[in-house]
């Protein structure tokens, strides 16, 4: 019996690989189109950039030249079609601004981005999920209704007030925090390297929580709320078993939504990134972006929302990969 | 199955305690090292507003109004500076014209290395010159030897002599291009090919301080050059992040962490600033201008009378008063500031709103419906004026123009945008003059400085840049600049003199006001500051022992008067958001750059040659200031970081538990899960 049940999983699995793998393929090529034109819809191109009206005219060959160099030259189309070729081979241009390989430049901010919206997300979760379930348990307690009222006000303040008041708190008045950036200018090494880089993790970690916590604690507490509602629930507790039984069982299926949100909080979070890097002095991705849309600075733009879209794409699909082993019903439903 | 889990989890919850226990022994063991650096030496940590790139001097940020005095921090000029009619030698000992100025002897110092060891000579400079000219490429240096002056040739005569020819007589070289163009190493630069390939190696210099470190778009380390020719520099290290946010730059200036910002000091924080006795004002000179641009090729601003009667209509006064709560001076009508040598003597600005009307009235423009102007042909005095959505005072500007010219039937309606799309209106496009009408923007010292500046700016399409900045044509205004270029220095005044009188009457472009500049800075760590004109505080004369030392005295006094200036509520409003990411454009850049004139004019003039030459002689007093009780002060603030590092370690601690618990509760789970499929 294990034998042909596991067959059967293979064959299902197989076709469900495929379907999702198409369906993730359209969304990647829908996202370098749009990659592409978005940056060039705005009003400016590079060369204003590299050559403001007050530095002198340039001929239009010189114009032409100076794209040229960073694969910007031609019509839209060729410029597309060459993208696409180039990114396909892992190849994302020249940088505008200084004239290095944009994965480089890519590099360097890439794991600061993940560093910092890996914690977000990661504290948000938690205590997101938490407090959720806190609430959800009594609903309409006291404790529900202040939670609720104090995670959606934290939810509702925007995130440049949070991270200024932060910075005026704990870095102005109690001196406990650094001010900007991600590591200290001052060359560290070893350990105090790393005591450095988390102490400078710290507001800008804590200011994106805040983005991403309201999400979390709302279907968290949904989800423990609508579970208490269920028969297994009112059997278990006519069983006798006591408040502490009956939390596990409700918690673990209102974790299905939960990780959902949780994944996708990630994507909202990477946007959400910019204002508080600016904020910060972070070098993430956002930044990173903030400067390049100044500069106009296509290859280096289309490199990040790429990236952006990957991990967005990438969390998609880790939720879509991680419900039938969270979820025993789509499981069985993939199965049957 | 549920025992299992309980054990489990139970075995977990043993784990997780035994690595706290393990972190939190390691954060306490780690946190005095966090803050154990601590040297004798002078440190001065300064928050850059905006930086980019590697001061290549071939792809610098246009008009970025750091880069000219980073870069010479780095690099060394052949005279210094730009913003007076008579620099002083710096790499240069001498420089004499042939009889007709179209060949300059220049002869150099020869106790000068670059920082890579190799002996500086006039070979360098004839390479520089011959580089820039190759090059031909648009950018912030090379212009001023292939747009005019035309650079021709260089000849080497000896190791300290170089003879450098151009096309046309060049009277002001010691100004432009001598004081403008950093001199390059040739042994490095002499096999590039491509000078603006490269945004990132650090740079070879001569000047006072050497790049070390330069992380891009995140922070510079530079170190005192210890063989400079003017002696060691008096801080040993500038530790320079690029901090674009305003309110996090002031408070790392509050909490210590920065020692200087280049960031203009808004106003409402002066009294902040002023509060805390670690931390002391200085004004200085950059001189900057804010203006308001026509685009004269547009059918009704092509209208001299139009253009008059707005600017006449313009309060500049109140404009500054309102917007930089008095903190700058009213616009000229002539345009160059009042700092520059080339600045016409009188200047002023003809404010009369009811002559103004009159002069419309007169030139074809009667008050239509809606108390707007219309022309003979029914359209409408109604313009768009763009300003940098980023830069508040330009927004705030922009909206007092409208309302001042609405008083004159004059219809403006603002509208903010980004730089980018700011400068690709101000571009012609393929068949035609730019879409723009008029904008504001903000000019650096250089435009002010740079002595055939109306010639660039406002020359007729054809010549300088005139044809992409405000298409401005009168051949009369033509005639004199053109006779200027090659005249003789006083003739010279003259004729721009001229010149700006046209330009008052005409009107192509207005300057609303002359920003002025004010940074606050952290004594306790350095107190060096002084104003250098043209320059602001943030220059490599605040550096240098011949010229910090005495004037930082002088301008301890003058900065009283700034701190006491009365503030409205319209002040307060309008320096607080200062801010402006500034960046690459011109537009970009928030308004700083103050007037400290009087005390300028002092210590300007103190250094002669002589005292440069023997610079380590005079330096003593300026080398014993950063003494004892500053050391104590950066031991304290180490100590408060100390203090918090423990607390970051903690948070660490907390986050990696975190993250194992997320480990350990997915394992859980699963284990969990993999029971039950074989239940």
């Amino acid at each position: 019996m294990t034998g042909s049940f596991r067959g059967r999983l293979a064959d299902r699995t197989s076709s469900r690989w495929v379907r999702l793998a198409s369906q993730y393929a359209a969304v990647i090529l829908a996202a370098l189109v749009v990659n592409f034109a978005l940056p060039r819809l705005a009003p400016g191109d590079p060369v204003d950039y590299l050559v403001p009206p007050e530095a002198g005219t340039i001929e239009e060959s010189a114009r032409e030249s100076m794209l040229e160099r960073f694969d910007l030259d031609g019509s839209g189309w060729q410029q597309f079609t060459s993208y696409l070729a180039n990114v396909a081979q892992g190849d994302l241009g020249i940088s505008v601004r200084d004239g290095r390989p944009v994965s480089e430049v890519v590099a360097e901010r890439l794991w600061w981005s993940l560093l910092l919206v890996g914690t977000a997300v990661a504290v948000s979760t938690i205590l997101g999920v938490a407090l959720g379930f806190a609430a959800g348990w009594r609903r309409g307690s006291r404790r529900d209704v202040s939670l609720l009222a104090g995670v959606l006000a934290v939810d509702a303040l925007p995130a440049f007030f949070v991270g200024l008041m932060l910075l005026l708190v704990f870095s102005v008045q109690l001196e406990w925090l650094p001010v900007y950036g991600a590591v200290s200018p001052e060359a560290l090494t070893g350990w105090a390297w790393i005591a450095d880089a988390g102490k400078r993790l710290v507001m800008p970690a804590v200011t994106l929580t805040f983005v991403g916590l309201g999400s979390v604690f709302v279907v968290a507490r949904s989800a423990m709320v609508s579970e208490l509602g269920e028969d297994y629930v009112f059997m278990a507790r006519a069983k006798g078993l006591a408040d502490r039984g009956v939390r596990r069982h409700a918690a673990r299926n209102a974790m299905v939504p939960v990780s959902t949100v949780a994944l996708l909080g990630f994507s909202t979070l990477v946007g959400a990134a910019t204002v508080v890097e600016s904020v910060f002095s972070y070098p993430g991705l956002g930044s990173l972006a903030f400067s390049a849309v100044r500069a106009r600075d296509y290859p280096v733009l289309q490199a990040v929302f790429l990236l952006l879209s990957l991990i967005a794409i990438g969390a998609n699909l880790l939720a879509d990969l991680l419900y039938p082993l969270l979820d025993p019903r789509v499981r069985r439903a993939g199965s049957r | 199955m549920v025992t299992a889990s309980l054990a489990s989890a139970a075995m977990l919850r043993h784990r997780i305690t035994i690595l706290a226990l393990i972190l939190a022994f390691l954060g306490v063991a780690l946190a005095p090292l966090a803050a154990a650096q601590d040297d004798e030496e002078v440190v001065v940590r300064v928050g850059l507003h905006a930086a980019e790139k590697n001061l290549n001097p071939f792809i610098v940020p246009q008009a970025l109004p750091l880069t000219h005095d980073f870069t010479m921090l780095v690099y060394d000029t052949l005279f210094w500076s730009q913003s007076r009619l008579d620099p002083e030698p710096w790499l240069a000992t001498g420089a004499e014209p042939s009889e007709d100025f179209r060949t300059w002897t220049v002869t150099v110092r020869e106790d000068v290395r670059w920082h890579d060891g190799t002996p500086f000579t006039a070979a360098d400079v004839a390479f520089t010159f011959e580089y820039f000219a190759a090059d031909g490429g648009p950018g912030r240096y090379g212009h001023h030897v292939y747009d005019h002056p035309v650079f021709e040739s260089a000849s080497v005569i000896d190791d300290a002599t170089v003879q450098l020819t151009f096309q046309d007589p060049v009277t002001t070289f010691k100004l432009l291009p001598g004081g403008d163009i950093p001199i390059l190493p040739k042994h490095v630069w002499e096999g590039v090919t491509d000078p603006r390939a490269d945004a990132t190696s650090l740079p070879v210099g001569t000047g006072p301080y050497m790049m070390v470190d330069y992380d891009p778009g995140v922070s510079y380390r530079l170190e005192a050059n210890p063989d400079y020719f003017l002696g060691p520099p008096l801080v040993d290290r500038l530790i320079m992040p690029v901090v674009r946010d305003a309110q996090a730059a002031f408070a790392g200036l509050q909490t210590g962490e920065l020692d200087f910002v280049t960031r203009n000091l808004p106003a409402p924080l002066v009294p902040r600033v002023q509060e805390n006795e670690e931390l002391s004002v200085i004004t200085g000179s950059r001189m900057q201008s804010l203006y308001l641009m026509f685009n004269t090729r547009k059918p009704i601003l092509r209208d001299p009378a139009v253009r008059k009667a707005m600017s006449m209509a313009l309060d500049v006064q109140a404009i500054v008063d309102i917007v930089e709560g008095g903190l700058g001076r009213p616009g000229n009508d002539t345009w160059t500031h009042p700092d520059s040598p080339w600045a016409h003597p009188v200047g002023g600005h003809q404010f009369d709103a009811g002559a103004a009307g009159a002069m419309l009235d007169e030139a074809g423009y009667p008050l239509g419906d809606g108390g707007v102007r219309r022309s003979a042909d029914g359209a409408p005095l109604a313009f768009t004026l763009l300003v940098n959505a980023a830069a508040p005072p330009q927004i705030r500007s922009g909206e007092l123009v409208a309302e001042q010219l609405s008083a004159i039937g004059v219809d403006i309606t603002v509208e903010p945008l980004d730089a980018p799309a700011i400068t690709a209106a101000r571009r012609p496009g393929p068949d035609g003059p730019p879409t723009v009408e008029m904008f504001i923007a903000v000019f650096e010292s250089h435009a002010h400085a740079d002595p055939d500046h109306l010639f660039f700016f406002f020359h007729s399409p054809g010549r300088g840049v005139g044809g992409i900045f405000s298409g401005y044509a009168n051949p009369d205004f033509d005639a004199v600049l053109e006779d200027a270029l090659d005249a003789p220095i006083d003739e010279k005044l003259t004729l721009i003199g001229q010149a700006q009188e046209i330009f008052a009457a005409e009107a192509p472009a207005v300057v609303l006001y002359y920003p002025d500049g004010r940074w606050g800075y952290r004594p306790g760590v350095y107190d060096g500051w002084i104003s250098d004109p043209g320059h602001g505080v943030f220059t490599k004369r605040s550096f240098l022992a011949p010229y910090a030392a005495g004037s930082a005295v002088a301008e301890e006094s003058a900065e009283e008067p700034v701190a006491s200036e009365p503030e409205s509520g319209e002040d307060s409003e309008a320096a607080d958001s200062e801010p402006a990411p500034e960046e690459a454009v011109t537009e970009d850049s928030a308004p700083e750059g103050a007037d400290a004139s009087s005390t300028d004019a002092g210590d300007a003039d103190a250094p002669s040659t002589a005292s440069t030459d023997g610079g380590t002689a005079s330096d003593d007093a300026g080398t014993a200031a950063p003494a004892p009780e500053e050391a104590a002060e950066v031991d304290g603030d180490a100590d408060a970081d100390d203090g918090g590092s423990g607390g970051a370690v903690t948070f660490v601690v907390v986050l990696v538990i975190v993250a194992a618990a997320v480990a350990a509760f997915v394992v859980v789970r699963r284990r969990g899960r993999e029971g039950t499929v074989e239940d």
